[in-house]
């Protein structure tokens, strides 16, 4: 068969150009990390990788909320403990004004230091985050929980039942807030047990055990009161700690699924470069060879 | 008899003269494109009877002949016409494609930051700072749309700046094949011969022509081309071409097109279907198949985003108290009346009523004296036809004014402009509805409604997400992009195979003409020393006398 001496050269030229275009492709992948460089490389999961790259960006979403959810259930949990220590030592002080020896000057110092107690609670129920939002008013986040009357000493819940709820993970909505009317006066109102306590002791006379004992009982349902949200906010500290590391393990499967789907598998790559440089050393010293036979070098 | 030996030898020594220069015209020649190597046709001249026999005169050349195959050659221009339109169709999407490439600068990494602002909102929904930066990540994302698209635009010129220089070569092909066809006739006619040189140029032009677009060769008698392009559309006839035009789109006043002028001077508008192969088809095929469904897609992303983010927002309440109202802004559908209207006072409006309905398609509108029809123009399906307001694939259309006169037609764009257009509606971070109910601070119920819109499947008629839609973008163009690598490179060797059958057989080869230049000299020597014979012949005639 006659072959032209342009196709000898054109054709020559040709393929060394693939062979180079290959390799460079392949040192791009090895330069980047990357099997897909463009979409067109592998279309099907540079489209997945779109989408696994969302869910894990969600994920990560999802464990913000969760620190703010942690932080929010913190501080009210910190909270409830001191209200719970107050309301303890206000029984210890219950039960000792039970003593019948007490002359009404003393009982009128423990009701002075209950009204201070009184006060203490009504500061911790008026509680403010971080931010300087009031834990305890429902969504009515700026207005204090509750405001005692001057005269009366009657204290009143100012907020609402709002409940903030934070999307902690993709099928989760906890609440993050207690409101202040179902904490303080859910079953028995622990201000208006305190402030009859104040006025029993500031009356003049030994208060019968009787009485001090409704007192007693009536302090022991508000303080339930008060553990029940506890137990529950308890509660919900942990399984956010447990969605925590369901989240980190799922971030880790994620961080997989992309790496499969997008990173160059390098002992491959390398072994293809060093198969295409040979090629393409090959074709150039044949080229050279080929195209140096000429009948011209002899006449 | 002398001095025919002396003839003979002359006759062969021009003989081997023309030979010798025909070679050295082929060396000279080994690496012009499209031409086709010559050879000497010889043979003997007509013998005269002297009684005894016939007895030879000598050699005589009748022509140089190119060595050329035209159903070769026809293969090679079919060839690179096809292989010129993928590859002119690849360079545009490959430009697309690496586009969406980086994955830090497509949309998807500014559609996620924006819900985890609003997810930030939902946290602290009494924080300003959550809400400044919930509305600036708004922002970015509507700057990414607009980055996007103007990318697009840009494209979409660079399109229409090839179109032209496209047409402008065309037109100069045209121009040269005319002249061709011109010097060819005469040449051929004045000498009987082939004109070689000319030919092989002919048939290069129409090889450089099939490279901007398909064209198609019809001989007229021996010597003359006549040129059609895409359906016939006549483009040279023997020395008079049929230049192209541009025009811009009557309907789309950012797209030109590709036009020719009819025997009367009035300029049409060449249908898209009639221009195919070579770089011109390639770019047009772009335009319609690619980059116009691109836009749109896009544009279709940033609607359905803002429409449904929108209603949910409606729903809440801000920061003090107020109803929400829209987070985003958006322009809406373009709608172009046909520059040949007579109805030149309807004004036809359009509105997108569902966005999940919304397709990726443009639509016509026509007007035929009572009904108006709707055809989407992405597959030419015409839905039935009545009067308006008429809502088809959720875009409402109606006649807002004016009344259209029957023939009037209007291109009705519903997405297109979508990505370059979105905006953010509120300036103050006070306004995010985040509240459920209305005068509660710390309430975020809407917010946390409006981050779960993040994986809510409410485009593509329900079946996808924002990110989906995006998604199938990037998938879209890959895909093709790759399809088109795959076809570009077969369309390629195709052509090399093409390339080399007709080279095999026109192609010069060194070594060849190298042997023929031995040959040549021999036999010039040959014939030399035939006539040095002769001579001596007659010296020693000359001798006998003295």
């Amino acid at each position: 068969m006659r072959i032209s001496t342009h196709t000898l050269f054109e054709s020559g030229a040709a393929r060394i150009g693939e062979l180079q275009s290959g390799l460079v492709k392949t040192q791009q992948q090895i330069a980047t990390g990357r099997r897909i460089l463009a979409p067109s490389d592998d279309p099907v999961a540079a489209a997945r990788a779109l989408e696994v790259t969302q869910t894990q960006s969600l994920n990560t979403q999802y464990g913000a909320n969760r620190q703010h959810a942690k932080s929010a259930l913190g501080a009210v949990e910190g909270t409830l403990t001191s209200v719970t220590a107050l309301l303890q030592d206000v029984k210890t002080t219950v039960i000792a004004a039970g003593n019948a020896a007490l002359s009404d000057t003393e009982r009128g110092f423990m009701a002075t230091e209950l009204s201070a107690r009184l006060e203490e609670l009504l500061g911790l129920a008026n509680t403010r985050d971080a931010v300087g939002n009031y834990l305890f008013s429902g969504f009515q986040t700026t207005t204090p929980a509750f405001s005692k009357d001057a005269i009366t000493g009657v204290v009143t819940y100012d907020g609402d039942q709002g409940q903030r709820l934070l999307q902690v993970d993709a099928t989760r909505q906890m609440s993050v807030t207690a409101p202040g009317s179902t904490v303080f006066q859910g079953g028995q109102d622990v201000f208006q047990t305190l402030n009859d306590l104040v006025v029993l002791l500031q009356t003049s006379g030994a208060p019968s055990s009787v009485v001090l004992g409704t007192h007693n009982d009536n302090l022991d349902l508000a303080l339930d009161s008060v553990l029940t949200v506890r137990a529950s906010v308890g509660s919900r500290l942990k399984e956010l700690d447990s969605l925590d590391y369901a989240g980190e393990d799922r971030n880790l499967q994620y961080s997989q699924i992309l790496s499969e789907l997008q990173d160059l598998d390098y002992a491959k790559a390398l072994t293809q470069f060093s198969q295409q440089q040979t090629t393409l050393e090959a074709a150039q010293q044949s080229f050279v060879k080929a195209s140096g036979l000429s009948l011209f070098n002899y006449i | 008899m002398a001095s025919n030996i002396l003839g003979i030898g002359q006759s062969a020594l021009t003989a081997s003269q023309v030979g010798l220069s025909t070679t050295g015209h082929n060396i000279a020649n080994a690496s012009t494109p499209g031409y086709s190597r010559q050879a000497v046709v010889q043979g003997a001249s007509l013998p005269q009877n002297f009684g005894f026999g016939f007895l030879g005169q000598g050699t005589e050349v009748s022509t140089v002949k190119r060595i050329y195959n035209e159903y070769l050659g026809n293969q090679v221009q079919s060839a690179q016409t096809s292989k010129s339109g993928l590859d002119s169709y690849y360079a545009q999407i490959k430009q697309i494609d690496n586009l969406l490439a980086d994955p830090a600068s497509g949309l998807s990494p500014a559609l996620q930051d924006f819900f985890s602002g609003i997810q930030e909102v939902a946290s602290n929904p009494a924080s300003i700072p959550s809400r400044q930066a919930a509305l600036s990540s708004a922002e970015s994302l509507a700057s990414r749309f607009h980055s996007l698209a103007g990318r697009l635009d840009e494209i979409g010129q660079g399109v229409n700046s090839q179109v032209l220089s496209s047409v402008g070569a065309i037109n100069s092909y045209a121009e040269q094949i005319a002249n061709l066809n011109d010097a060819i006739g005469r040449a051929q006619r004045a000498t009987g011969q082939p004109p070689n040189d000319l030919l092989d140029m002919r048939d290069q032009l129409i090889l450089d022509l099939n490279k901007e677009v398909k064209a198609t060769v019809v001989k007229q008698g021996d010597d003359g081309y006549n040129v059609f392009i895409g359906n016939g559309q006549p483009l040279v006839v023997g020395g008079v071409t049929f230049k192209l035009s541009n025009l811009t789109s009557p309907t789309n006043p950012s797209k030109i097109e590709v036009a020719y002028q009819t025997s009367n001077g009035d300029l049409v508008i060449l249908a898209d279907s009639g221009i195919v192969g070579g770089k011109l088809g390639g770019l047009i095929e772009f335009r319609n198949k690619t980059l116009e469904p691109t836009q749109n897609a896009l544009g279709r992303v940033a609607i359905g985003l803002a429409i449904t983010f929108n209603g949910q927002h409606d729903d809440g309440y801000d920061l003090d108290g107020n109803p929400g109202g829209p987070m985003f802004s958006l322009p809406s559908p373009v709608v172009t009346a046909n520059s040949g209207n007579v109805g030149i006072t309807a004004d036809i409006t359009a509105q997108i009523s569902d966005p999940a309905a919304l397709t990726a398609s443009d639509y016509r509108l026509q007007f035929d004296g009572t009904n108006y029809t709707v055809t989407r123009l992405s597959d030419n399906f015409t839905f039935p036809p009545g009067a308006l307001p008429q809502t088809v694939d959720g875009v409402e259309v109606d006649l807002a004014s004016g009344a259209p006169v029957a023939g009037d037609s209007f291109l009705i764009r519903p997405t297109v402009n979508g990505a370059s257009g979105i905006g953010v509606a509120i300036t103050d971070p006070r306004l995010i509805a985040a509240a459920a109910t209305t005068g509660a601070v710390g309430d975020n119920g809407n917010a946390l409604k409006l981050g779960a819109l993040q994986t809510a499947n409410i485009m593509s008629g329900g079946t996808s997400t924002y990110q989906g839609a995006y998604s199938q973008i990037v998938s879209q163009i890959g895909n093709k992009t790759r399809e088109l690598d795959v076809t570009s490179s077969a369309a390629g060797k195709l052509l090399n195979e093409a390339t080399l059958s007709l080279q095999n057989e026109s192609g010069v080869n060194l070594d060849e003409e190298a042997t023929n230049l031995l040959r040549y000299q021999q036999a010039y020597q040959a014939a030399a020393k035939v006539m040095q014979i002769a001579s001596e012949m007659f010296d020693t005639l000359l001798t006998l006398g003295r």
